[in-house]
């Protein structure tokens, strides 16, 4: 799988490369400003970008910025974002193309380094990784907004796992409950957030999507 | 067929009826009353006849009533009571109206005119009631017709209202002769007709109706006014002298398009300039005494036979060589006057200049200064201890807890790799722990999206985290300066905080706006109320912050709610792609 990495700290930027090798990931380039994230992007069509939000020349959200005018010219380029901060806002921003295939983590989330390769994997394969973060702050507020309060609290938990990247089994593992349950879990929420019943992969952004920008 | 026609054509009368009072409508609501002075306008032009000022007046009122509409609903009232006292005019002037029917019966003579010789260039009026009405012209040249009356000189030949008519004499020009007659007609269309005194009366009876309200108006208007007007004078006294002044020096000099300009322009240096209006008096006192005193030396030797020509000087009329004296005294009288001034006008403004004299605005201003510049100094180093004390508890008691740790590992590796496996665990959930707690600090030092994005987008953000639902309405073209910003978003994120914490609020408004140099941000919740600065240290904060930059804080929450906090900063905001925190 090749992989674009955007960031600008060299430390930071050497560690990623080591560890994305290390997982057999092949980086097509390393860039260290958010115009040459772009060209880079646009350049080598790789199968996942990991960019850190925070690059010069301005020091502010260029590569957030960068990213989405590389998603613009290529709709739903995979990009796994990193910062040092998680904001709804830039979340939303992400997602606003209804494409998929973003991820949102703090810079933290390195440290794990097997549930990172899983994200950008998760990523890669056109799902959503938002960081527990935004997740957490989401669970706190909207508790009485459309369609989002026809779910039960169990199903609002299982939402929450699956905005996180986690697969059935993985929430399965986590709440401490058989697959099946979970899977009982996911098709009520699809059928209370009226999600057709075609891919599954697709509803599962969709449903994470009706969550995220409820 | 007819019968059957006649409702048709009634019910089209009544739809295109409807659709002018649509049309009407919908024009006065948007252009407001004054539009209404574009008819009035056109009316006058039709009782005085196609000209060109008649038109030029009509192309004015149109401009005024679409540009200036308070000037035109000024104007209105005006236009009607001069356009219905002249319909009344024109109607008892005009031969076989109904006035004209009772001022003739009154006032005309026989119809002796026809041999009585006119005086060159008038017209001589028929006396004859009813229709037609001969006119006789006299004398040679054109000769000015009243606008009402149409002359109808040779079959199918009409001369306009108000025209000079050019007629071929009927007999050769002679002064004193009756040179061309023809038939004076009713004038034609309805306007001049049956409806002229009707309509006049109307636009008379609203015309004054519309100028007592504006009266009324203009009264109140005038009482809210005469507190500055009283400031004005007091002010500038003696500015108000020019005026006087330049016309007692014009009148030497006659009245004269020069002179009347002269008038006019220190009218308006009065209004404009008040200052230099009044450093103008003593200087034109001098040169009217300097002129009086020459008048009188020129009257003393000269000769009679070239005595100059009289002429007024002040309160003297200048015609011998005693009033010339006279009017030397009066000039002594002017220029000590005038130097009385002098101290009074030019040498006052002359000590502002250069004298520094206490000023009690600058005095409260450099008092408000300073007390602000205290609290943003306490609130800064306020800052910074919290800082320091957030890094020294936080991060850098990890950090040594970390460092503390991996020596452990150190220690314990070779032994039991399970035991330092643990310690490492620790030490790096520990590295989590340091991070947050730097993220968290950095958010309160300069929250990132304010940095990235400006107050717009960090407000959004922060309407985002909070466990109400807020409504945004943001209007900021471009990002005040990284100080006012911070400022501004911490002010907003405080009222919001105090809905989430204290006022049990269920939603929230925000509102920031930047007009006319000025910030305002209102944040405004529907929870119980009963919010005060003086109580809380939060909105005194918040206040004192804002006064670094000259902002102020109002709070309006009556117990029981709702709240609204407002503030206003002063300042100018970046275009919005240059700037960055």
């Amino acid at each position: 799988m090749r992989v674009v990495v955007a960031e600008d700290l060299f430390l930071l930027r050497d560690g990623l490369t080591r560890l994305l090798s290390a997982h057999d990931f092949e980086i097509a380039a390393a860039v260290d400003t958010a115009p040459g994230l772009l060209c880079a992007l646009l350049e080598h069509r790789p199968d996942i970008a990991v960019v850190d939000v925070r690059l010069p020349p301005a020091f502010a959200d260029d590569g957030l910025q960068a990213a989405l005018a590389a998603r613009r010219k290529v709709p739903g380029l995979p990009v796994l974002l990193l910062s040092q901060y998680v904001e709804q806002l830039y979340a939303r921003e992400l997602l606003a193309d209804q494409a998929g295939a973003v991820g949102y983590l703090l810079k933290d989330r390195v440290f794990s380094d097997d549930q990172f390769v899983d994200a950008i994997r998760t990523v890669a394969a056109g799902g959503t990784v938002m960081d527990p973060e935004v997740v957490t702050k989401l669970l706190g507020r909207r508790s009485h907004d459309e369609p989002i309060a026809r779910l039960s609290a169990r199903e609002r938990e299982v939402l929450g796992l699956m905005a996180e990247g986690r697969s059935n089994t993985a929430i399965a593992q986590r709440l401490f409950v058989t697959e099946k349950a979970v899977s009982k879990h996911t098709t009520s929420i699809f059928t209370k957030l009226g999600l057709a019943a075609d891919q599954d992969d697709n509803r599962r952004v969709l449903a994470v999507l009706a969550y995220l920008n409820s | 067929m007819a019968s059957r026609a006649g409702p048709g054509h009634d019910s089209s009368m009544w739809i295109l009826i409807t659709l002018l009072w649509r049309i009407m409508g919908r024009l006065l609501r948007r252009l407001g009353r004054g539009a209404l002075l574009v008819p009035v306008a056109a009316m006058g032009m039709a009782l005085a006849g196609v000209h060109i000022w008649t038109v030029a007046l009509v192309l004015i009122a149109l401009v005024v009533a679409f540009r200036k509409p308070l000037l035109a609903a000024a104007l209105l009232p005006l236009s009607m009571v001069s356009a219905g006292l002249a319909g009344l005019v024109v109607a008892a002037l005009t031969p076989g109206g109904t006035v004209g029917w009772v001022v003739n019966a009154v006032l005309a003579k026989p119809q002796a005119w026809f041999a009585s010789p006119a005086k060159p260039g008038t017209l001589v009026h028929s006396g004859k009631v009813g229709s037609p009405v001969s006119w006789v012209v006299g004398g040679d040249g054109p000769v000015p017709w009243p606008p009402w009356v149409r002359l109808e000189v040779r079959p199918g030949k009409m001369a306009m209202l108000g025209q000079v008519l050019p007629v071929k004499p009927m007999v050769p020009p002679h002064a004193g002769h009756v040179i061309a007659m023809g038939a004076a007609t009713k004038a034609a269309g309805w306007w001049q007709g049956r409806l002229l005194v009707p309509v006049a009366l109307l636009l008379l009876t609203l015309g004054l109706w519309l100028a007592s309200r504006m009266l009324a108006g203009l009264g109140a208007r005038m009482a809210a006014l005469l507190p500055e007007l009283h400031r004005w004078l007091a002010k500038n006294r003696w500015a108000l002298l020019l005026v006087p002044v330049v016309a007692v020096a014009m009148a030497a000099f006659g009245a004269h398009p020069w002179t009347i300009a002269v008038i006019i322009a220190a009218i308006i240096i009065v209004i404009r300039w008040p200052v230099i209006a009044a450093d103008l008096v003593p200087v034109v006192l001098a040169v009217l005494a300097a002129y009086g005193f020459l008048i009188a030396a020129n009257w003393q030797d000269a000769p009679a036979a070239i005595y100059p020509h009289a002429m007024p000087y002040g309160m003297v009329w200048v015609n011998g060589p005693k009033s010339a004296l006279a009017a030397g005294a009066e000039a002594s009288v002017f220029l000590a006057f005038g130097a009385w001034l002098v101290p009074r006008t030019i040498g006052a403004h002359l000590r502002t200049v250069f004298v520094r004299v206490p000023d009690t605005d600058l005095a409260g201003r450099v008092q408000r200064l300073t007390e602000t510049r205290g609290h943003a100094v306490d609130a800064a180093a306020a800052e910074l201890r919290r800082i320091e004390r957030d890094l020294h508890d936080g991060a850098q008691a990890r950090l040594v807890a970390l460092g503390m740790n991996l020596r452990a590992v150190e220690r314990v590796l070779p032994g039991s790799p399970n035991a330092a496996l643990a310690l490492v665990a620790e030490a790096r959930e520990t590295s989590v722990r340091a991070l947050n707690e730097l993220r968290n600090l950095i958010r309160g030092i300069c929250p990132p999206v304010l940095a990235d994005r400006g107050l717009g987008h960090a407000v959004q953000a922060l309407a985002l985290d909070t466990p109400l639902p807020t409504t945004l309405e943001i209007d900021l073209p471009g990002r005040p300066t990284p100080p006012v910003e911070s400022a501004c978003y911490f002010a907003v994120a405080e009222a919001l905080a105090n809905a989430v914490k204290h006022a049990g609020a269920r939603s929230a408004q925000i509102r920031i706006r930047h007009a006319a140099g000025l910030l305002r941000i209102e944040v405004s919740d529907d929870g119980i109320g009963g919010a005060d600065p003086a109580l809380g240290t939060g909105l005194l904060g918040v206040e004192r912050r804002l006064g670094t930059f000259d902002g102020i804080l109002a709070v309006n929450s009556p117990p029981g709610g709702p709240t609204m906090v407002v503030m206003e900063v002063p300042c100018v905001l970046s275009s919005p792609k240059t700037s960055s925190c």
